[in-house]
């Protein structure tokens, strides 16, 4: 598999967050934070999903540039 | 002040490339814990506690994490996860953790030697399902005819029968489905690990998903247990079933502490 180290940019991010925040070894190190309310950040992952399309919108809409001196 | 932020451990000798990220391993009694020093400042307690609510974040360090344990697992024979933001604050603590822990890991790595994880995650459009039983399924055929012939009165209580028994037929279609995909699977894996299902706010489609595994392929049977996904895929597509694959992955799902709850195959 040589294509598995550049893999992951193509990946979505839930399907890295469904194992990265729950799974995996669970040990308890010096730091610990409490991920057992993953629900909340799949929660969070909606906004983060709707705020990329906003941008993408923006991005793409033909929008008269406001700085510019010629619209004032 | 810095922590010390551990990816994952493995037995041979990590081939890293990546320097320029502090990215370095320790050595303890054969194992290797491939680590970065982090500063304080970002993942003390009280700071992640912020940063897991912070999305733009999460998603930074959850494919940095796993684009790093995936550069690891390119040169390994076998890489034991760990889950995201697993800090100790110092060397010794962590070569502690590796002393304690030093026989499950050994163990876990022989496990997972020559194996892959593999995802398949199931999706139903229930609409789509729902019309199609409306208009084959013989039993609900003949409710609606009753619903036509009958009078108000008895048509109200026909049409809460029809629903419940769509219902009804739905469900068990979609278990039908999920077990047939495991079965077809499961015969080219060594284990199966079955996961909540996530809700639509995640996975941001349309249909609903109905079910979440995880496998673990023998490296020379991947082939094979793709080509089971793909046909399963196509077999199953035009009743409004999806079914996607990803991998190979990390063994997240298959690491000593999950073993409560994975099915094994001979």
């Amino acid at each position: 598999m040589d294509n598995v180290y550049t893999r992951s940019k193509d990946i979505a991010l839930i399907e890295i967050l469904d194992r990265v925040l729950d799974k995996g070894v669970v040990i308890s190190g010096d730091i610990v934070i409490s991920v057992a309310d993953v629900d909340l950040i799949y929660v969070g992952l909606k906004v983060l999903l709707s705020s990329v399309e906003t941008m993408n919108r923006l991005k793409w809409a033909e929008v008269p540039c406001p700085e510019s001196p010629g619209n004032l | 002040m810095n922590l010390i932020y551990l990816y994952c451990v493995t037995d041979k000798i990590p081939q890293l490339k990546e320097e320029r990220d502090r990215i370095y391993f320790l050595r303890h009694k054969g194992l290797y814990a491939i680590v970065r020093k982090v500063p304080e400042d970002e993942f003390s307690e009280e700071k992640l506690q912020k940063n897991f609510n912070n999305m733009e974040w999460l998603k930074i360090k959850a494919y940095i994490h796993e684009k790093i344990i995936e550069g690891v697992m390119k040169d390994s024979s076998s890489v034991v996860p760990f889950r995201l933001a697993t800090l100790f604050k110092n060397e010794k603590s962590l070569t502690e953790m590796l002393e304690k822990h030093s026989e499950e890991l050994r163990r876990n790595l022989k496990d997972l030697e020559e194996m892959e994880e593999w995802g398949v995650k199931g999706y139903c459009d229930i609409e789509r399902l729902k019309y199609l039983f409306e208009i084959e399924d013989m039993e609900i055929l003949e409710t609606d005819k009753k619903i036509n012939s009958s009078s108000a009165g008895k048509a109200f209580f026909l049409r809460k029968k029809r629903e419940e028994l769509l219902n009804e037929v739905i469900n068990k279609k979609i278990n039908e489905v999920s077990q047939e995909c495991l079965d077809r699977l499961g015969q080219h894996c060594l284990r199966i690990r079955l996961n909540r299902l996530l809700p639509e706010e995640a996975t941001g489609r349309k249909d609903e998903m109905i079910l979440n595994s995880a496998f673990l392929v023998k490296k020379n049977k991947v082939k094979t247990f793709i080509k089971v996904v793909e046909t399963f895929k196509t077999q199953s597509g035009n009743r409004g079933f999806c079914f996607e694959y990803t991998g190979p992955w990390p063994p997240y799902n298959f690491c000593w502490q999950n073993d409560k709850s994975q099915t094994d195959h001979g």
